[in-house]
């Protein structure tokens, strides 16, 4: 099957509003061996409109972080379009392209390793604005102390390195390099996946009051859905490649229209031991199967507790549609969920 | 109440390093319990861990156990030679490791392994051991047992790989369980199972689990008590609807409120805690939580809080507890969370 068959997605509802990103049909098939691909994005769309957080959810391997990745245009595409203020990114090279990224920055997971242990943290809040010599001399040193305060850090502290500081501390030193050009869009990467809850809350409540402050979009990847939840104003599940819902965020918990996110649901566990304990698991059988050779029909069927098999769940794939008032899932029973 | 199986008093597990003497466990005192599920919970450097290494004797250098004891059925663990705390290891007290990828051993069957463990302490041909390791397997559910036993850790996946560890950890039928964050690398319904697993164990074998972790719902699911830790001691314990209802430390207070809850109704910002966990080298003086306290008094700053009862079977280190501040500082309403914000004493010196 080719990458174009699989693509049958229709166009997100709720395009009243210019969207910020458009994503169509993107496709990512990395090669693993002889005539062999891992189909890691395949054929995804989507909008993100301009202000808003937009949570990308999924177990490891469905595909989130090459979604990021391609939304970035940190990777090629393999096929597909990806839009930026009307703008095809898909389409763009070299300087043109590296103009057009100046408005997307990236947050990563891990703060230990996505900071030059090297370089002090002037010269990394500072990269980006002499990469685009952007500015220099007293006035670069002036942005980078306003950037360092802007995330809560000491502006005095730009002559230090990065081991010098905690966990908590060097991300909001890649939130500081993030902000230097003033981007429209930052996609945050597990971006506080590695960090202790405490800490996790006031990056959380940083990034709120950043976006309020510079009316930023966020693309937010997390395997951890009920932060995805507090944060996002819609979500969006992944599941071996393929987007399987989309809606906002309360309706996403409070009434989820495909089996795989109320699996997901109800397996996080609940800080309330009188809640948790009354809750009931819904078990999925088996592992989330290979993307090298994904099921047919529905990539969900082989652990589904609805599924009708072997039709149509075994042998149609379900198209990604409006359930509900912008609720979209690809489910043939959604009503069941 | 019954005879705890396990006492530890005033462990204290030092790491020396060239900057000096980081006390990573200070001071920790508790009970288990026959069958009883107890959770402990911290963030990164409370010493959670290095409690449940110590339990077992399995501190790596620098660490050291300074002092305390650890009574297991009338014998101070800490006075047995090397010898006879082999024994005790995967026999009466199994452990269980975050990371099943590094803990088994690549080159070698996972079948055999589980037998392994239970040649060294058993008397039993290498057949019966790997028949019963076998039973293990399907008894952590994992599927087509037979043919997995035979598979190399690589062929399993993650989860696979954790039931195993965890059917290893069964092989002796031990008395106690400890399990130091067994979910955390773990897909989040992949955690589910496993937690189910443990948790029916628990009940089925009657084998006591100890269960250390940074997630508040692996407690509130699988624990019927819970230690919190703090800077390498516990600042608070008790039954884990209690504590979940009602903590009395600030620390496990603002802990609570700064988890985004799945299941929450509307958007509430996150109560966040100020500040980072002190560097053990050179710990705050007083209540080790003072630095990052709203609620703090100036007996906070010099004079260190014990464990008392502050509810029933419910124990406290703290100067203030959460009833006090919430009569006279309005901590239910509290918007800044900084230090001494709500009790309005500012002295001393802050961390950052």
């Amino acid at each position: 099957m080719t990458a174009e068959a699989l693509v049958d997605v229709p166009q997100p509802a709720g395009a009243s509003a210019p969207a910020l990103i458009r994503v169509e049909n993107l496709v990512k098939h990395f090669p693993a061996g002889i005539g062999q691909t891992v189909k890691a994005v395949d054929g995804v769309s989507f909008d993100i409109k301009p202000g808003e957080t937009l949570g990308l959810v999924g177990e490891s391997g469905c595909g989130k972080s090459t979604l990021g990745r391609l939304v970035m245009q940190l990777i090629p595409v393999s096929s597909g379009k990806v839009f930026l203020d009307g703008v095809e990114l898909t389409r763009l090279r070299g300087e043109k392209l590296r103009q057009k990224r100046r408005e997307m920055q990236i947050i990563f997971q891990d703060p230990f390793a996505s900071l030059d242990p090297r370089m002090t943290v002037g010269d990394i809040v500072a990269e980006p604005l002499v990469n685009f010599r952007v500015m220099r001399g007293r006035k670069l040193s002036q942005r980078v102390q306003e950037l360092l305060r802007i995330v809560g850090l000491n502006p005095n502290f730009n002559n230090r390195y990065p081991h010098e500081f905690s966990g908590g501390q060097r991300q909001r030193i890649g939130i500081a390099r993030a902000l230097a050009l003033n981007p429209k869009l930052i996609v945050c990467d597990e971006a506080i996946s590695a960090l202790d809850v405490s800490i996790q809350a006031q990056i959380v409540n940083l990034l709120e009051d950043l976006q309020r402050e510079f009316k930023l979009t966020y693309l937010f990847i997390a395997h951890d859905l009920s932060v995805v939840r507090h944060i996002s104003d819609r979500v969006m599940v992944m599941y071996l490649g393929k987007i399987i819902e989309i809606a906002d965020s309360v309706e996403t918990y409070s009434s989820p229209k495909h089996p795989y996110t109320k699996a997901l649901l109800s397996a996080i566990p609940i800080p309330n031991p009188k809640i948790q304990r009354g809750r009931r698991l819904v078990e999925l059988s088996g592992e989330i199967p290979s993307p090298i050779s994904p099921p047919s029909g529905c990539r969900f069927h082989t652990r589904c507790p609805i599924a009708h098999l072997p039709t149509p769940c075994a042998d149609v794939e379900p198209p990604l549609e409006e359930k509900r008032d912008a609720h979209l899932a690809a489910c043939h029973f959604s009503q069941d969920v | 109440m019954a005879t705890p199986i396990l006492q530890v008093k005033d462990l204290q597990t030092q790491f020396t390093t060239h900057d000096g003497v980081v006390r990573a466990v200070d001071g920790v005192s508790f009970d288990l319990y026959p069958g009883e599920s107890l959770g402990i919970v911290g963030e990164s450097g409370s010493g959670k861990s290095v409690t449940a290494l110590s339990l077992l004797r399995l501190v790596p250098n620098p660490g050291r156990i300074v002092g305390g004891q650890v009574l297991f059925r009338n014998d101070d663990l800490l006075q047995l030679s090397d010898e006879e705390m082999r024994e005790i290891r995967g026999r009466d007290i199994a452990m269980i490791f975050q990371d099943p990828q590094s803990s088994l051993n690549p080159v070698l069957r996972t079948g055999f392994q589980i037998a392994e463990a239970m040649l060294a302490h058993q008397r039993s041909t290498r057949s019966q051991a790997l028949r019963r390791a076998v039973e293990l397997l399907r008894r952590v559910r994992i599927p087509a047992a037979e043919s997995r036993a035979k598979d190399y850790p690589h062929q399993l996946s993650g989860g696979m790989r954790q039931r195993a560890m965890i059917a290893m950890g069964l092989a002796n039928a031990p008395a106690i369980v400890v399990a130091d964050e067994p979910t955390t690398a773990l897909d989040v319904t992949v955690q589910a199972q496993i937690l189910e697993l443990l948790a029916d164990l628990n009940h089925e074998l009657g084998a006591a689990v100890v269960m250390i972790t940074h997630n508040m719902g692996v407690v509130a699911g699988l624990c019927t008590r819970v230690l919190v830790m703090y800077a390498g001691q516990i600042v608070e314990q008790g039954p884990v609807e209690q504590i979940f209802e009602d903590p009395q430390h600030p620390y496990t207070w603002s802990l609570l409120k700064s988890i985004p809850r799945v299941d929450a109704v509307r958007h509430e910002r996150l109560r966040s805690i100020e500040g980072i966990a002190p560097d053990l080298l050179r710990p705050p003086r007083g209540c080790r939580f003072h630095p990052r306290c709203p609620f703090r008094v100036e007996k906070c700053f010099s004079d260190d809080p014990h464990l008392i009862e502050v509810k029933p079977d419910q124990r406290a280190a703290c100067w203030v507890t959460m009833d006090r501040a919430r009569a006279e500082m309005g901590a239910d309403d509290l918007l800044d969370i900084r230090p001494g914000s709500a009790s309005g004493v500012q002295a001393g010196r802050l961390v950052e």
